[in-house]
Order: structure tokens, then C-alpha cells, then sequence
């Protein structure tokens, strides 16, 4: 009997990349589907599942010119929930690699760096959930100069990078600061409280939770953001110097966030916003942060009510 | 069940448990515990006048908590015996069961539990299963949002004798629900819980879909699933007669149910693998069907009968095929689900034959066993002499040896399959196994390597997983080297170190220890065991300095032919690969060193000594069985 070494198969290469492993254990329960939300928010196409048996079956092409590839943030929602406990944004991860390594890139909609305007303080780099940008030696104008560098197959556009940036030398194309700040507007209308809700796109899972918060009157100004990491606490600053009464940012539970840590990086800013306002003597709770985790069906009704109240509230008392 | 607690021959103990289990098959004794019901069951005539003027409510967990129950009650309406029993955990003693009770005087407090003795043929254990609790699962929601239930819960709603009448209500509003969803495999083929498949679960899930729709045809019943099994016969045309019916069967595993806070209804989102996208759809009710688990406290069965478990916490049965309803411990058998998740045909297939191998015992006279047992030669146990030892009452997977210090060791021969372990264990040489003693094993080894030892190979087999392997390798015509020389032991517990340093001594150019794989050791434990003692072989080898690829361990099944035949071929490449000199260098090196480490062997009898020895106990066993045949 001879024992001869079978060829190595695509699923083999994917499977020895770390995190690889286990797929063949996938039986097809969709769970992973489902559990994410890409599917239901932005590619029809986006299908976990459909994407490890594309590997089993050897379609390399396939998978890598699978939206699935590359559209994945790795939030992990999706592994504690499988049957199979199959890590599968290491598996995603695996073939985007493999993907990379043959020449494919990543078509999402990533951030730009301005190198005349970055001074290479490396915030960027500890913000990002990813690791995506790095600091680089480059010559600019003439001078060595060290400034940040984002890889662009890594960058899930986020935004976190932006909102930390101090120099505002980091931009994504639909969510730059100029973008949003146009948004922070609200007519002024007599004795009605005026809120503007920065929501991130993920912690809203049901649609009839979208469809409420955009039936909310005029005075509800509803500005939607890739993540909660992408607030910068200037954009509440902003909006209560124009006159609004309130700012509501809702993002998603800890643990849930779907780029990883936004969720986390924001509740510390706005944390830290109200411990000014504490100590200048102004916390009268009008810049909130709430978290809203996935079995949460119907809580921002709760919240943007509750806020409208308290903002009524306060406008009697003052 | 009637029926049978009114046969004269059949003797019902309800709320009794077994304390001790002594003895071996056909002459246990076992120590039943008999608890107090605090109340006379020679007196008690079944009124239920106690019950009504009892104050105390507490759930009724037959039930499934939905409905109260008082502290004195029945288990359920159908109680065989139909006897009160007190809850003294929720009783307050106010004693009006007493007062009701009048003239009869059934009911006293003073009542304790019961001891007693009885003498046992054979034991059936039909301990069944308990349900798996799905709150643990956070994404279903089960114990925050009430319209969430289980297949139980459901099971008594929907009962006409349950706490509705029969009346389907969903628990947040009392109203009966337009839509139900059945969600399958609720913490079965899941990893995180139990990775087993809970056998029944679909086609209770259908049972329970078809009864609703008998019952309520208007109300839309959806079955979630990730695979419909419905494997025996008339099972496939019960699931089309619910298809038929109109059950909506989706295909994809939920991965979150939301609750709308104000109409408490639920959303269920999953993926239906048919059209490839996540749907959510909406229900007044879902039922969580879920696994099969063991009972919580099978540990303690297990220890009190001295009977092992397969992963996952099931009885183990002798063989997974050919004597599932078998213990591997004679006189113990096993029904229904208890040994593993089956259904209601099942069980009772497996119960009636249990049964037949249960009446077997009660009626005979004698129990054949195989001849290859162990026996103790009593003048060599120290604990004789007062020492303390009991290694081999340790090594022995049955609890076959009797160990008293003071007192030499004794091998309850019914009780003994002969893996030899203790034999190997024993530091004195005080235990041999009949038709595997030393000294026949030795004599193999000699014979084995008596030409050109450094070219050989020796395998040791076990008797029930390698040496069928090997068989195998060679009626399927494998390959493999013609220098292995096999030899069987019945299990690898068997193997005494001082067989591979005599091995080596000799100059064996290669060694192999082949044994079951760990979970399908045939003696329950003698794998591990075994596989023990070589590992540690192996460390004291490579710090001689010895060759690694000259001494190999391996577990190789009864099919793995294969492996077999590829192992055996790699130990000769590898042994092939060391120049003839230094082969030879290295085995005159560590001759000394194996014959030192083999001390123990030159004290081990010899052949005649052993045959001799044989002789006297053959007379010996002979001449008890005339005693009791007296």
C-alpha cells in the first residue's frame, strides 16, 4: 500500500494561516449569516457561510472576489454563537491574506491621511482597532519627516482614527469632519427642545427601530456615523454653541461593537466631556451615550423620549 | 405501571434510593434507602383530604413549575403507588393534614428514613435523562422574556390534565397564541453545550407541531432547523403528514430572538439557508426544543454501582454495538436513555432485552467467564505481612480486588476480566493472570529474539483494538516489514515494564507498545493505565540516550489496519537508517543498564514454578465449586 502525500488543497492553505483552522467543521446553520448584520445593511451578497464552502470546495477566485472577504470587521459577534466553534473572522482574515498575497485589494471605502498636515503623533495608531496606519519616515517638501501611513487592505473605515486625529489630518470620504458638521443644524422653533442624535450604523438592528428614529419631528436631527468611535466630543461642543438643546449618541453594547472597540473609545470621550462639564459646573446631562446591544429591540424609542423630556425639563427649569 | 406494582413477583420502591452496591453478579447486596413520605402507606387510602386543607403552595414541578401544588400531594394524578408525601422543605407544621387525616392516622412526622438490605440477582439501571437548561444561552432569552418556553412547558400547556386544561395560553398575557415557532437543536450539536445529536428532539418537535395543528388549525406553527432526522420506520411519513398539515419547516439556525417591549411578541432572525438571506419573522410564542442531558447526579450512580461513563456523562455500555444494553461490570444492564439519548421505541427495545439478560442471570446456576483471570499468590503480598500496598486493588477498573492491610489481596474472580493491570502494577510478583503469566510472556519475548534481535521489531498488541488491527493489515493484503514480531497481551495495562527492559536487554532492535485508542479501551481504565507506565518508560529511554525511533507508542483500532501497517514500516525505516555498528554499540551499551532496571524480573517465577502453581489453584477452584455445589 503506498502513502502518498495528497496535494495540498486551497482549504489546507487557508487552514495553516493561524486562525484558519476548524472550517471544514462547518455545517451550514447560517447562524454566522444572521447574526451579522452586513447582510441585512449594506451587500445582499455578504454570506459567512456560503464563503467557507466556497473554500472547502476549492473556488479560490470565488472567494476572493467574495464581498464576504473583505467586508467582514471582525466584531466576532458571530464565534460565541457557533455550533461548531469555528472562529470565523480568523477564517475570513486567513483568505483575505491569501487574497492580498496574490495582488487582490480591499474595495471598501477607506481613510486618507493629509501628509502636509500630519505631525506623525501616532494617535492614530493606538485608536485603531485594526492596526491599520503606521508611522513612516518620508521625505515631504524636501525634509525627512515622519507621518502616518494607512494601509489600505487592513482600514475597515471606521472612522475612529478620524475623530482622534487632533490635526484633522485624517479623512473619510462621506464622514470627513466638514461632512457632519454641516448636519449639526436644527431650525429654532419656539419652546420645543432641539436634539440632535449622532447614531452609529449597527446598534439599531431592527429596520422598524431605523424607520422610528427618522419618523421623529424636525427637532430631532438624526446624523448617522460608521461607528461610534468616529465621535469627536468638538461635534457636541459644536452643537450646543449653535443653540441645540441636546446631543444623544447612541452606539452599540460593549462586546458587540461591530469595529471591535468604537463602542469603548467613544463612552470614554464622552465620559470624559461630562467630567468637564463637571467641573464647570455645567453637567446638566445634555450629552449622553447610550449603548445599544442586539437583543435591545425598541430601546431607542426609550431614549430619544427620555432625552426629549429631560431636555424639556430643563429648558422649564432654566 | 399498574399492571406491573400489582404482579406478585414484581416488587415497586418509589421514592427509594440505592445507598450501597456490594457483591458481584448474581449475589449483590445492595442497601436500599426507603425516604420517609411521612406518610403511612399500609394506612393512607389515597382521599386527598390532607391535601386540601394543606396551607402551603409550592411549585409543581411536574408541572414544570406552572402551576402550585400543595406540600403534602401526590407527585402527578398517575402516582404509582398513589401515596401523599410531605415536602418538609416547605412544610410548616401546622399539622391540619393530621386533623384531616382523622381516624385513619396515616400521616406521622415521626417517620425516618428507612435502611434495608436485600440480596440481588442483577441490576437494571433505567435512570432515563434530564433537559437542558436554554437560559444559559444568552441569545434565546429564555427566563427574560416570558413568551420564550420550553418543549416541556409547552408539553404540560397543552395538556388537558396540565395547569390550562389544555387551554394553550402564552405566558405574558394569557392569550392563545396565532404563531409558534419551534426552534431545534436548542443546546444539542453545539459545542458550547453538548456536541451529541439529542436523537429525539425532531420528532417530537413535528409531534408537538402536528398535535397544535390538530388542535388549532388557524395557528401558523414554523420549525426552525439545521437538519431534519428522521432515520426510523413510518418517521419520514410523519414529517411529510406535518409538511402536508401546513407546518412551515425553515431551514437555518436562529441566532438572536428580540422581544417587541410593548406587544411582548418575538422576533426570531436567522438565515434560511433555502433562499440564502436573513429573514426575522415574528411570533406570539417560541418553543425552545431542547437537548437531552444527563442526569445531574449520574456521578453518583456511577460511583455507588461501580459502572463508568462515556464522554459527555452517559452510562458506557460493554460494546457501543454488540452488547449495548451491557455493563462492562457482570449483572449490571443498562435501559433506555440513561446509556445514551434514544427514543421511545428504542428504550423499550433496549429494556426488554436488558431484561432477557437480567433473567438470564436469575436463572442460572453458574457464570462462565474467560479463563484468563488474575490470581493472587499469597505468600508473595506484602500486605500479608502487614505492609501497606493495595496498588493492585487501585489498577483494577472492576473493584475485582479486595484489598485489607494485614490480609493478602483477594480477586473476586466473578468480578475479574483479566486487562492484567494489577499484574503489571503488583512491585512483588504477587498476581499473575492465568494464561498470561510472567513467565509465559518472557518466554515469548526469548523465543521472539532469539535470532538476529537487533533486526527484529517487537509489537505488543492488545488483544482487543491492535491485534485486530494487525489482522487486519494482513487480510487486506498491507504491506509491512517482515522483520515486526507481534505478540498479544489482553491489554496494554498488561505490559510490564520489565517486558521492554528484557526486550532491549536481549537486543531488540526496535519496540513497539500498541493498545486501544484512550476512550475505547475495552477495560474502562486499562489504556490509561497502560499508557502511563510507557510513557514513563519513554522519558527513562531518552535519558539513557537511547535511539527516540527505537521504542514506539502507538494506539491503533481494530480498523486502523492501515496505521498499522504504516507504523510498523516507519519503525523499520527509521531502524534501517541507523548504521548496523552503532546499533549494535548502542545495545551492548545499555544492556547493563536494562538489566540492572530489571531486577524485578529475576525474582519472577519461572515457568515450572508457575505451571505448578496453576495446578494448585485449578485443584483449588475445583475443589470450592464442590463446596457450594454442597
Amino acid at each position: 500500500m503506498s502513502h502518498t502525500e495528497a496535494a495540498e488543497t486551497f482549504a489546507d492553505r487557508v487552514r495553516a494561516i493561524p486562525g484558519g483552522e476548524h472550517l471544514e467543521m462547518c455545517y451550514s446553520c447560517g447562524t454566522c449569516v444572521s447574526k451579522c448584520m452586513i447582510q441585512q445593511k449594506i451587500e445582499p451578497e455578504y454570506n459567512p457561510r456560503r464563503l467557507l464552502r466556497l473554500v472547502m470546495m476549492g473556488l479560490e477566485e470565488e472567494a476572493f472576489q467574495s464581498p464576504t472577504t473583505w467586508l467582514c470587521s471582525e466584531c466576532d459577534l458571530c464565534y460565541p454563537a457557533c455550533p461548531q466553534e469555528i472562529h470565523i473572522s480568523g477564517v475570513i482574515s486567513a483568505i483575505r491574506q491569501l487574497a492580498i498575497e496574490v495582488g487582490y485589494e480591499s474595495p471598501l471605502d477607506t481613510v486618507s491621511v493629509d501628509e502636509a498636515k500630519c505631525s506623525g503623533c501616532g494617535i492614530c495608531v493606538m485608536v485603531c482597532p485594526y492596526e491599520a496606519p503606521h508611522l513612516i519616515e518620508k521625505e515631504i517638501d524636501g525634509q525627512m519627516d515622519r507621518v502616518s501611513e494607512v494601509d489600505p487592505n487592513i482600514c475597515r473605515g471606521c472612522g475612529t482614527c478620524v475623530a482622534a486625529c487632533p490635526l484633522g489630518a485624517i479623512a473619510r470620504e462621506g464622514v470627513s469632519n466638514a461632512e457632519i458638521y454641516k448636519q449639526i443644524k436644527i431650525k429654532k422653533q419656539n419652546g420645543v427642545p432641539r436634539l440632535v442624535v449622532f447614531v452609529c450604523d449597527w446598534c439599531l438592528r431592527a429596520d422598524d427601530d431605523v424607520t422610528l428614529l427618522e419618523s421623529y419631528p424636525e427637532n430631532v436631527r438624526v446624523i448617522h456615523i460608521p461607528c461610534s468611535g468616529r465621535i469627536d466630543p468638538e461635534m457636541a461642543l459644536r452643537a450646543l454653541r449653535s443653540g441645540i438643546d441636546g446631543v444623544l449618541v447612541c452606539g452599540c453594547a460593549p462586546g458587540e461593537c461591530h469595529f471591535k472597540r468604537g463602542t469603548q473609545v467613544s463612552s470614554c470621550k464622552i465620559d470624559l466631556l461630562n467630567r468637564v462639564f463637571d467641573q464647570m459646573n455645567m453637567n446638566d446631562g445634555r450629552v449622553r451615550f447610550a449603548q445599544i446591544g442586539t437583543q435591545d429591540r425598541g430601546r431607542i424609542r426609550g431614549e430619544v423620549d427620555g432625552m426629549l423630556e429631560h431636555l424639556v425639563a430643563w429648558k422649564e427649569a432654566r | 405501571m399498574v399492571d406491573a406494582a400489582r404482579h406478585p413477583k414484581v416488587d415497586v420502591r418509589t421514592y427509594t434510593e440505592v445507598e450501597r452496591v456490594e457483591g458481584f453478579v448474581g449475589n449483590f447486596k445492595v442497601q436500599l434507602r426507603q425516604k420517609s413520605r411521612y406518610v403511612r402507606a399500609d394506612r393512607c387510602n389515597g382521599c386527598g383530604e390532607c391535601a386540601l386543607v394543606c396551607p402551603i403552595e409550592v411549585p409543581n414541578y411536574f408541572d414544570m413549575n406552572l402551576s402550585p401544588r400543595k406540600a403534602i400531594d401526590v407527585a402527578m394524578s398517575q402516582s404509582v403507588p398513589l401515596l401523599y408525601n410531605i415536602d418538609r422543605d416547605a412544610c410548616i407544621e401546622c399539622y391540619k393534614c393530621v386533623d384531616a387525616c382523622g381516624k385513619l392516622e396515616a400521616i406521622d412526622f415521626g417517620i425516618e428514613d428507612e435502611l434495608v438490605w436485600e440480596d440481588i440477582g442483577s441490576i437494571i439501571v433505567a435512570t432515563g435523562y434530564n433537559h437542558f437548561d436554554p437560559s444559559v444561552i444568552p441569545e434565546y432569552g429564555y427566563g427574560r422574556f416570558p413568551n420564550v418556553v420550553t418543549a416541556m412547558e409547552i408539553e404540560r400547556l397543552a395538556n388537558s390534565a396540565g395547569p390550562t386544561a389544555g387551554n394553550l395560553i402564552r405566558p405574558s398575557d394569557g392569550v392563545a397564541p396565532k404563531s409558534l415557532a419551534i426552534i431545534n437543536c436548542v443546546g444539542s450539536r453545539d459545542k458550547r453545550f453538548n456536541p451529541g445529536c439529542s436523537n429525539f428532539c425532531c420528532m417530537y418537535g413535528i409531534k408537538n407541531a402536528i398535535l397544535l395543528k390538530q388542535a388549532h388549525p388557524e395557528m401558523e406553527i414554523s420549525i426552525y432547523y439545521m437538519d431534519i432526522r428522521t432515520p426510523s420506520k413510518g418517521y419520514e411519513e410523519f414529517y411529510d403528514r406535518a409538511r402536508q398539515m401546513g407546518v412551515r419547516f425553515i431551514q437555518g439556525r436562529p441566532s438572536l430572538i428580540t422581544e417587541d417591549p410593548e406587544t411582548r411578541n418575538l422576533y426570531i432572525s436567522s438565515e434560511d439557508l433555502a433562499l440564502g438571506s436573513v429573514i426575522e419573522q415574528e411570533y406570539d410564542v417560541v418553543m425552545l426544543n431542547q437537548a437531552a442531558v444527563p442526569q445531574p447526579d449520574v456521578d453518583a450512580v456511577s460511583s455507588v454501582l461501580n459502572i463508568s461513563q462515556s464522554p459527555g456523562g452517559w452510562f458506557m455500555e460493554y460494546h457501543p454495538k454488540l452488547r449495548p444494553m451491557d455493563c462492562p461490570t457482570d449483572g449490571i444492564f443498562l435501559a433506555g436513555a440513561c446509556q445514551g439519548v434514544k427514543d421511545i421505541p428504542a428504550s423499550v427495545a433496549q429494556g426488554s432485552a436488558a431484561a432477557a439478560r437480567a433473567g438470564r442471570v436469575l436463572h442460572s446456576d453458574e457464570w462462565e467467564i474467560e479463563p484468563v483471570v488474575a490470581v493472587v499468590w499469597e505468600d508473595r503480598c506484602i500486605s500479608a505481612d502487614g505492609k501497606k500496598c493495595g496498588l493492585c486493588s487501585k489498577a483494577c477498573p472492576y473493584g475485582a480486588i479486595e484489598y485489607e492491610q494485614g490480609k493478602a489481596a483477594k480477586v473476586v474472580t466473578a468480578k475479574c476480566h483479566g486487562c492484567g493491570g494489577c499484574v503489571a502494577e503488583c512491585p512483588h510478583n504477587a498476581i499473575t493472570q492465568m494464561h498470561f503469566t510472567d513467565a509465559q510472556i518472557l518466554a515469548q519475548i526469548r523465543a521472539l529474539l532469539a535470532d538476529r534481535p537487533e533486526e527484529k521489531i517487537l509489537a505488543f498488541r492488545c488483544n482487543w483494538c491492535s491485534y485486530p488491527g494487525a489482522d487486519l493489515a494482513g487480510t487486506s493484503h498491507f504491506d509491512y516489514s517482515s522483520n515486526e514480531r507481534g505478540m498479544r497481551v489482553m491489554c496494554v495495562a498488561r505490559l510490564d515494564a520489565d517486558f521492554i527492559y528484557e526486550a532491549f536487554r536481549l537486543g531488540a532492535g526496535a519496540v513497539l507498545c500498541s493498545g486501544c485508542h484512550p476512550q475505547d479501551c475495552h477495560y474502562i481504565t486499562g489504556q490509561p493505565v497502560g499508557a502511563k507506565r510507557v510513557n514513563r518508560l519513554m522519558k527513562q529511554f531518552d535519558k539513557m540516550e537511547m535511539t527516540p525511533s527505537r521504542f514506539r507508542i502507538e494506539w491503533i483500532s481494530a480498523a486502523e489496519g492501515d496505521k498499522y501497517a504504516r507504523v510498523i514500516n516507519e519503525m523499520q525505516e527509521a531502524l534501517d537508517a541507523i548504521p548496523k555498528e552503532e546499533l549494535l554499540d548502542e545495545i551492548e551499551r545499555l544492556r547493563p543498564e536494562m538489566e540492572k532496571r530489571a531486577r524485578r524480573m529475576k525474582e519472577a517465577p519461572q515457568v515450572e514454578e508457575a505451571l505448578e502453581f496453576a495446578d494448585r489453584l485449578t485443584a483449588a477452584m475445583l475443589e470450592s465449586k464442590a463446596e457450594v455445589a454442597e
